[in-house]
């Protein structure tokens, strides 16, 4: 009775114990975590000496122990335990026959194999691990109890190993479906890492930009060790390495690091065959370089950059692992390499387009200096002749004592013509090179000024300006002066009317300014030569120098110049300059001073009052001066529509009031400055445009 | 008296030559351009003796050209095969002095030299060239 109780007791103490570890078992999901404590846990539950768990190889030849208790699992499977499948082994029987196997006294069991591992073993039971009616491995327990096991126990303990089984079969298909997540995840990174070189290839034309970016994409999102980009020199004789990762590919740049096209390297037999070359295991690839930059490359990939048939280069890409390539890898890579080729070759063709575009330009350089040259020589000799001969005649009138006073008056008036025109030419060579000092002007006032300069009377000049671009940065004198040369060239093309407009220009932050007119117009012909210096359709008296004059001008500002001309139908200038904004700011009212300012009632002298007044300053604007008034600062606008500078001097000077007086001007200059002083004025002074140079002007 | 017909469109240029011409006890005839050169030389053509003519002038069309010289040195030798024609210009260009030559021009003179040019129209003269 006491016999019997006691097989119950223990029977029930089985199932108990194989059915915590079943479910111990079952919650576990890593495989490598499942064996382990599978066999900690039965060892642990059943007070067992040892447990191991089997799993059949791929070839199903042998059963390997994947997992063992303690030090001697861990020194078996560090030996590559396992057992053949069939043979005299209990595992191998039990996998054999799928049937759990007990060996009770081990020491007369045939079949036990005398393991040195563990010699304390005196019971083992082995037990099938059964899917369906497959065996997928088994279990062996042991204990140093001899007789340790019943043969009603195997079916306690086979149904934990059946729970085993399904737990390993789980965590076997859990495994496969998180490697195929790791997959599906690898491959969407490596198919956006293709798109973004080919995203870039298409806006990226330097190549010295996208090929250090496409190694670094390719690193970054494959997690090679190295990748490195070469492009065949001209004789196609070496692969030039254009493009390395980290600091081995910078060194390897720095070193000038290429390989000849041929079959010592993979690089260079990718480019000589246009083949990829691919070496799992670097160490017996024949032709792999031996690069003492990269100590640690174990795979290497070469994949030709080929256009059409020709090979542009190849891409090297390295792991640290062996086989390190998918197919997935090499799918990508190639792809990219394709992308990657196109981008080369738009590049060389770009390379070969500038080169073209350079040579072009040398030779319109070439043309135009000549053409420069010529008119320049052609228009000196003119304007020296006269001289010279009319010198020489007087010479010898003066030898031969016949001056006649008539002609003496006529041949000085013929050199002082001739020194005049040379006079002109020099300023206007010299005028439109000198320094600019760009700053916010008022586009309103440089067009006025320019057209009073010009001799144009206000109904022939019709201006519209749009209120968003009313101020240019730029020098405001050479402003005027390009302007004027332009104005100039309108009225000598007999231009009744004028229009000027100025608008938002399609760049940002840049304004147009058209200057139409109705004149003559220009041939194509004269059109192509309108730009050169000395180049002149309308007579000797003129320069030519009024084209190329604005177009240094508006070049110098960063802007562009253009004209469109038709005979007949007028000439269209359009100019484009940077706008510039006048941030508005209140003036302190510190100076109670009364100002006088003489000027036309326009859009500068309108802003100027306005923000005078708003700051409580006393200002009175006219170009009336029978009657002056009285003011502790005069204000004289150079360029007035109906009335001379000279004259508002003179009244100012009968009025007393030249020491009070400031010449106020868009367009500075140093001769006229020089009489404006010696007049008697305080000072003459650039008009200021902004809020800002206003309040510093009144300070 | 000797008659010289003088054509330059720089009026400077006219005029001083003109004067140095007349000093030197020519009588001459002017014109600014092509057009009116021709109807210049035709009113004159019985007297005048010999012609100096600017290369880069307004042509017969009155809008500037260069080489317009060249079309009424071909006027010229055209209406008087016997005139001798002095081409004026302010840059020796030998493409265009070979225009000239090959157009009948008896010389190619370049501004600068002026001193020589009365000298040039004595020679021409004397000498009888065409």
């Amino acid at each position: 009775m006491s016999s019997s109780y006691d097989a119950l007791h223990r029977h029930a103490t089985l199932l108990k114990a194989a059915a915590r570890a079943a479910k111990a078992i079952t919650t576990i999901v890593d495989p490598h975590e499942l064996l382990q404590r599978t066999v900690d846990i039965i060892c642990d539950e059943f007070d067992f000496y040892y447990a191991g768990v089997f799993l059949i190889d791929p070839n199903g030849q042998w059963a390997v122990l994947s997992a063992g208790r303690g030090e001697a699992g861990r020194a078996m499977i560090a030996e590559g335990h396992k057992l053949v499948i069939g043979g005299n082994s209990m595992i191998g029987t039990s996998i054999q026959n799928r049937q759990g196997r007990i060996a009770l006294d081990v020491g007369i069991e045939a079949v036990f194999f005398k393991n040195p591992h563990l010699p304390h073993t005196r019971s083992e039971m082995a037990l099938p691990l059964v899917i369906g009616d497959e065996a997928i491995g088994a279990l062996t327990v042991q204990s140093e109890e001899e007789r340790a096991f019943h043969d009603e126990d195997i079916s306690a303990l086979q149904t934990m190993a059946d729970q085993l089984a399904i737990a390993i079969h789980n965590s076997q298909l859990h495994r496969e479906k998180q490697e195929l997540l790791r997959q599906a995840e690898r491959r969407g990174r490596l198919l956006q890492a293709a798109n973004r070189v080919g995203r870039e290839v298409t806006s990226i034309l330097e190549l010295d930009k996208l090929l250090p970016l496409t190694v670094d994409i390719i690193c970054e999102a494959y997690g090679f060790y190295y990748a490195g980009i070469f492009l065949v020199d001209d004789a196609n004789e070496w692969a030039v390495l254009r493009a390395g990762y980290g600091e081995a590919g910078k060194t390897m740049i720095g070193q000038g690091h290429r390989l000849k096209v041929g079959p010592g390297s993979m690089i260079g037999a990718c480019v000589a065959f246009g083949e990829a070359r691919i070496a799992l295991d670097v160490g017996e690839e024949r032709v792999h370089f031996k690069n003492p930059h990269l100590p640690h490359t174990r795979s290497e990939m070469a994949l030709p950059l080929k256009y059409g048939k020709e090979v542009l280069g190849a891409v090297t890409v390295q792991s640290v692992e062996e086989r390190a390539f998918s197919q997935d890898d090499i799918t990508t890579l190639m792809t990219m390499a394709e992308h990657l080729a196109v981008a080369i070759n738009n590049a060389r063709n770009i390379d070969a387009l500038k080169e073209a575009h350079a040579e072009v330009l040398r030779s319109k350089v070439f043309e135009a200096l000549t053409t420069a040259t010529t008119e320049a020589i052609h228009w000196i000799g003119n304007k020296t002749l006269p001289i010279s001969l009319t010198i020489a005649r007087l010479q010898e009138e003066i030898a031969e004592d016949t001056i006649d006073i008539e002609s003496l008056r006529e041949d000085l008036d013929m050199i002082n013509e001739s020194a005049r025109q040379i006079v002109q030419v020099k300023e206007q060579l010299i005028g439109a090179v000198r320094e600019q000092k760009p700053r916010p002007v008022l586009m309103a006032d440089a067009i006025r000024t320019a057209a009073i300069q010009r001799g144009l009377s206000p109904d022939m000049v019709a201006v519209d300006i749009n209120p968003a671009v009313a101020y240019a940065v730029a020098d405001s004198t050479q402003l005027v002066r390009a302007i004027g040369n332009l104005f100039r060239n309108a009225l000598e093309a007999d231009a009744r009317q004028l229009s000027v407009t100025c608008e938002p220009a399609e760049t940002r932050g840049m304004l147009k300014l058209t200057i139409q007119d109705n004149g003559t117009g220009m041939t194509p012909e004269v059109i192509e030569k309108a730009w050169s210096p000395f180049f002149s359709t309308k007579g000797s008296e003129h320069h030519g120098l009024g084209l190329p004059a604005a177009l240094h001008v508006v070049s110098q500002l960063q802007g562009h110049i253009s004209l469109v001309s038709n005979p007949g139908s007028g000439t269209t200038v359009e100019i484009t300059l940077p706008a510039a904004r006048a941030i508005g700011t209140s003036l302190e009212s510190a100076s109670s001073a009364s100002i006088f300012l003489v000027d036309d009632d326009d859009e500068w002298a309108r802003q100027f009052c306005a923000l005078l007044e708003a700051a409580g300053k006393k200002i009175t604007r006219q170009t009336d001066l029978s009657a002056i008034p009285k003011a502790s600062l005069v204000l004289v606008e150079e360029y007035c529509a109906f009335i001379s500078i000279d004259e508002v001097l003179k009244n100012l000077k009968n009025a007393k009031l030249l020491d009070k007086t400031i010449v106020l001007t868009a367009a500075i200059n140093a001769e006229r400055t020089t009489e404006f002083l010696r007049a008697g004025v305080s000072d003459v002074l650039l008009k200021p445009y902004t809020p800002e140079e206003i309040a510093e002007f009144l300070k | 008296m000797t008659t010289v017909f003088l054509a330059d469109d720089e009026r400077l240029v006219l005029r001083s030559l003109e004067k140095t011409l007349l000093r030197a006890g020519y009588d001459v005839v002017t014109a600014g351009d092509c057009r009116s050169g021709s109807e210049v030389f035709a009113q004159n053509e019985g007297t005048i003796d010999i012609a100096i003519l600017d290369l880069n002038m307004p042509g017969f069309d009155g809008m500037p050209k260069p080489g317009a010289g060249l079309d009424l040195l071909a006027h010229l030798k055209e209406k008087k095969p016997s005139l001798p024609v002095v081409i004026l210009t302010a840059y020796d260009e030998i493409n265009k002095a070979k225009d000239a030559a090959s157009g009948g021009a008896t010389a190619f003179f370049v501004k600068g030299r002026e001193q020589g040019l009365v000298e040039l129209i004595q020679n021409i003269l004397a000498s009888g060239q065409k």
